[in-house]
């Protein structure tokens, strides 16, 4: 009988006692959430947060490193780079295999091969899937875009998208690995290879769930996600991949980690979390109290609660929050934040010296540390540039050596007089485009005192986010506020922004037109990391600032909080797969 | 009684397909796809959109489609911000949420003010009523957003906090009777804070103007008692414009509360319809507005039968 007894207890305490040792993080997303956990239909961070817990890229950022560098994560190694500088060989890793899932024989999840890596690629470019990044592959693999040029035309003429149709640069060479032939060397390939979008999906699942795929991911990633675990607008909860394959916490790490302890589970199996739940906050203050209560791992310190957390001036952790094991950390974000001249634009485009003058002279009436201090609480980083701090290309400390960074009144003046306009007169009001989201009318009031100063007369021309980009990429914008965030942390990027061909609707919205820049941007993209090329795009960042078809520039430092039971969150926004090393320490939880 | 409800319905036809027109029309006058799509889309792709979405036809043809869908109660069009998931899934999912705060506080709202109504009404000049009426002029002058940080601050943050315990949570929401007070009782409280200031003063103005007719004074003259006079002479003469003031929000009722829900974390209706504007999410918006437009009028109707039953004379004119 007391046998028996034993047993019934055991029977019943045995869900209890497992459930204690779960290991269950409680994380945000700052947002409604995403909209679709499919990778091509992704776009936003949020989407990439999502599609990271379950769909895994050939390559990942290193974790701790910085600045940011790749390494292999569903291949055995690095993609090997063929003496023709084209092609990329790669091989795929032992045991990376997809969720068990109904859409798969008898259930099971089957091992990862070449043939879904070029059909995941391939679902980039047919316009039924509305991909959103398919500029990731545009000009790149060798007969890509032909494919998707033909197969497109026959969807449209009522036929199908061929996912079978041969693409000439896709090579299978057995089950593990295979070849991908660039139509030039791109030096950008491989980061992109690391972007969400590009992450590697079964067939059968797409096909089996249709529109629904977007909502029932089967993916290779540390964690799974069932349909009914996430709750659009409220939250998402997913829960570890009993089938990961062999992934490890990094040994390798920054001597700053150490302070942090980032460095004490190296070699870890990942993931370290059982289950992750995520609660989507469109508003600050109910996130922010979560933080405080103790239900939240981390945090985004919200601009209007950074005093709270943050000395404004030393902008060290309070010593109340230090005392709580708070950590705080600030993270510099790859912004390139300006405002943009239509070089197009008949009074303020051009290359000659007048016009060259006229910009000149806006730019250093321009005093952006006030704009700093009035609307970032002074957190942000000024620079000379295009090229956002901790990139190639970036001046050391932010000043170039050629540099029109205001406030200088009397030189804007000068250049003023030199423009023709000596006082501003004669000068026609200039229309200032710029959206009417966040703080963009008190922004441009500030903007329209600066310029008053050396008598240059703005008019705001103030709308929502859609109407402004419509203005821009129509050309219809000649002055105007604008942001850009890399895709890719590689200075190239940016540099991108003022190649001719790329002239608006594409990204080059100052439609910036330099013969040499482009020769030099086409020459910078086939080159690899060297001595040589950093010095090409200080080169190009210094033609840019000289011929000034934008006025900058700025980047944002987003701070951290992170409360005592979340272990090993080192913040970072350039990638999105962090959350397999977090693990959570609940003897420092609230009670 | 049912030919006037007929008629009441039939007036109403044409004032609804005129709605809907100029919501189409308001919803076009911006391109709703490339709005959707951004700046990264090809001409291609977009044209690949349009004729998926139906919106590469003449406006006259998609007006038809939408009016047959809207009376078949056909809202299959898909969400282009969530895809794989319907506008009707989506109206569905977040009806209960709504409801679940707006009911509730519509109730406890209009009770609460009828009485306090009443209490100032019935002590009309003297102290008793110079207070609520203080009282109300002061809880509708604060903002709902003060109402809103304060209550998730003190109410749910603060109290556990300092005392380990507090029946609210700071935000979230969880289906079902047992969660409903942790989760939704005190949106609901705010809610019925913010809205008594109007309601109560309104109510108060109905009462006192009720007051002075004669219906009272006979009433009293034979020897009807305080009690019977304010609820059941006073109240039920006082029922048209009660009517009208519940009545009039009740559409909003449905839409839901779009500040509680996006501060308290509620999947509601009000969220959703934010949600989709800003993600110019063209077919929910559009589901959406049609379904507010039509239970505006619905409720007009109602309210129109509502008069005729308690107020004959309604009917007969």
């Amino acid at each position: 009988m007391k046998l028996l007894i034993v047993l019934v207890t055991c029977l019943v305490m045995a869900p209890s006692l497992a459930a204690v040792d779960l290991k269950v993080l409680q994380l945000p997303i700052r947002s409604d959430g995403p909209k679709s956990i499919d990778p091509v239909k992704g776009s936003t961070v949020y989407d990439n947060e999502a599609v990271c817990q379950v769909y895994e890229t050939l390559l990942q950022y290193k974790y701790l490193a910085r600045p940011p560098a790749l390494e292999p994560l569903l291949l055995s190694g690095m993609p090997e780079l063929a003496a023709d500088g084209l092609t990329y060989r790669f091989q795929l890793k032992k045991g990376g295999r997809f969720h068990d899932d109904p859409c798969f024989p008898g259930g099971q999840g089957r091992e990862l091969a070449p043939a879904d890596v070029f059909y995941s690629w391939k679902r980039m470019a047919d316009n039924g899937n509305l991909p959103k990044s398919w500029w990731l592959f545009e000009d790149t693999i060798a007969g890509f875009d032909e494919y998707r040029d033909a197969q497109n035309q026959a969807a449209a003429g009522g036929g199908k998208f061929d996912y079978g149709a041969p693409v000439k640069g896709f090579r299978a060479l057995n089950d593990r690995e295979f070849e991908v032939e660039l139509k030039r060397p791109v030096q950008r390939f491989l980061w992109i290879l690391a972007m969400f979008q590009t992450a590697i999906v079964p067939r059968e699942a797409v096909e089996k769930y249709g529109p629904r795929f977007g909502r029932h991911p089967v993916g290779t990633g540390p964690f799974t996600l069932k349909e009914e675990d996430w709750v659009p607008g409220k939250s998402l909860v997913v829960n570890r991949n009993p089938h990961y394959h062999e992934c490890f916490y990094p040994k390798e790490h920054m001597p700053e980690d150490e302070e942090f302890g980032f460095h004490l589970p190296a070699g870890a199996r990942l993931p370290i979390a059982d289950r992750i739940e995520y609660t989507f906050f469109v508003q600050d203050q109910p996130m922010w109290l979560q933080f405080q209560a103790g239900k939240l791992g981390y945090i985004q310190v919200p601009a209007e609660y950074f005093s709270q957390a943050f000395n404004k001036r030393t902008r060290k952790l309070l010593p109340a929050l230090k005392k709580e094991g708070i950590a705080g950390h600030a993270v510099p974000l790859l912004d390139f934040i300006f405002r943009g001249f239509n070089m197009e634009d008949p009074l303020l485009g051009g290359y000659t010296p007048e016009k060259k003058s006229l910009r000149q002279a806006i730019c250093l009436a321009l005093d952006w540390e006030e704009q700093n201090d009035s609307f970032y609480n002074g957190i942000n980083i000024i620079y000379d540039g295009p090229v956002p701090p901790g990139l190639e290309g970036h001046p050391r400390d932010g000043k170039g050596p050629v540099s029109y960074r205001g406030p200088d009144l009397e030189r804007a003046r000068q250049f003023l007089a030199k423009a023709g306009y000596p006082e501003g007169k004669g000068l026609p009001v200039i229309d200032y485009y710029s959206s009417l989201e966040a703080n963009g009318k008190e922004q441009a009031e500030m903007l329209t005192r600066q310029l008053v100063k050396i008598g240059v007369r703005i008019n705001a021309r103030l709308s929502d986010f859609s109407t402004l980009i419509e203005a821009i990429t129509k050309k219809k914008a000649l002055f105007f506020s604008f942001a850009w965030s890399s895709d890719y942390p590689d200075g190239e990027n940016n540099l991108a922004l003022f190649y001719g061909p790329n002239e608006s609707p594409g990204s080059n919205h100052f439609n910036y037109k330099n013969p040499e820049y482009d020769l030099l941007y086409k020459k910078i993209q086939t080159m690899p990391p060297s001595e040589e090329r950093t010095r090409l795009y200080e080169k190009m960042r210094d033609m840019v600032i000289e011929d000034a078809p934008f006025a900058g520039s700025m980047a944002r430092t987003r701070f951290y909080l992170v409360n005592p039971w979340l272990k090993n969150f080192k913040p970072t926004e350039d990638f999105s797969n962090w959350s397999k090393y977090l693990d959570v320490d609940d003897s420092k939880r609230k009670r | 009684m049912w030919f006037y409800i007929l008629r009441r319905l039939l007036y109403n036809v044409p004032v609804y397909l005129g709605i809907i027109f100029f919501m189409m029309l308001a919803l076009r006058v911006n391109d709703p796809i490339w709005a959707f799509l951004g700046k990264n889309a090809s001409r291609e792709q977009y044209e690949a959109f349009a004729a998926k979405a139906g919106l590469d036809r003449p406006f006259l043809s998609q007006y038809a489609r939408f009016l047959a869908d809207l009376a078949t109660l056909n809202f299959s069009a898909e969400s282009w911000d969530q895809p794989g998931k319907s506008a009707r899934d989506l109206l569905l999912a977040a009806i209960v949420p709504s409801l679940a705060i707006t009911i509730p506080a519509l109730i406890l709202t209009s009770l609460v003010s009828i009485a306090i109504g009443l209490a100032a009404a019935h002590f009309r000049g003297r102290w008793v009523d110079r207070a609520l009426m203080i009282a109300a002029v002061l809880g509708m002058s604060i903002s709902v957003l003060v109402y809103i940080v304060l209550g998730q601050y003190f109410g749910a943050f603060w109290l556990k906090k300092h005392f380990g315990w507090s029946p609210f949570e700071i935000a979230g929401y969880e289906p079902g009777l047992s969660s409903w007070s942790t989760y939704c009782l005190l949106p609901v409280l705010i809610s019925v804070a913010v809205a008594m200031g109007y309601d109560t003063r309104f109510y108060r103005a109905v009462m006192v103007e009720e007051c002075g007719r004669d219906y009272i004074t006979t009433a009293r003259a034979k020897g009807a008692g305080a009690g019977k006079v304010l609820f059941v002479h006073m109240l039920k003469n006082a029922m048209i414009p009660i009517i009208t003031n519940i009545m009039i929000t009740l559409p909003f009722l449905i839409g839901g509360e779009i500040l509680m829900e996006v501060y308290f974390n509620i999947p509601g209706m009000g969220r959703r319809l934010l949600t989709a504007i800003v993600a110019k999410d063209f077919p929910v918006v559009q589901v959406f507005t049609a379904m507010f437009a039509a239970l505006f009028i619905l409720t007009n109707i109602l309210t129109d039968i509502l008069y005729a039953i308690f107020d004959p004379r309604v009917r007969l004119s």
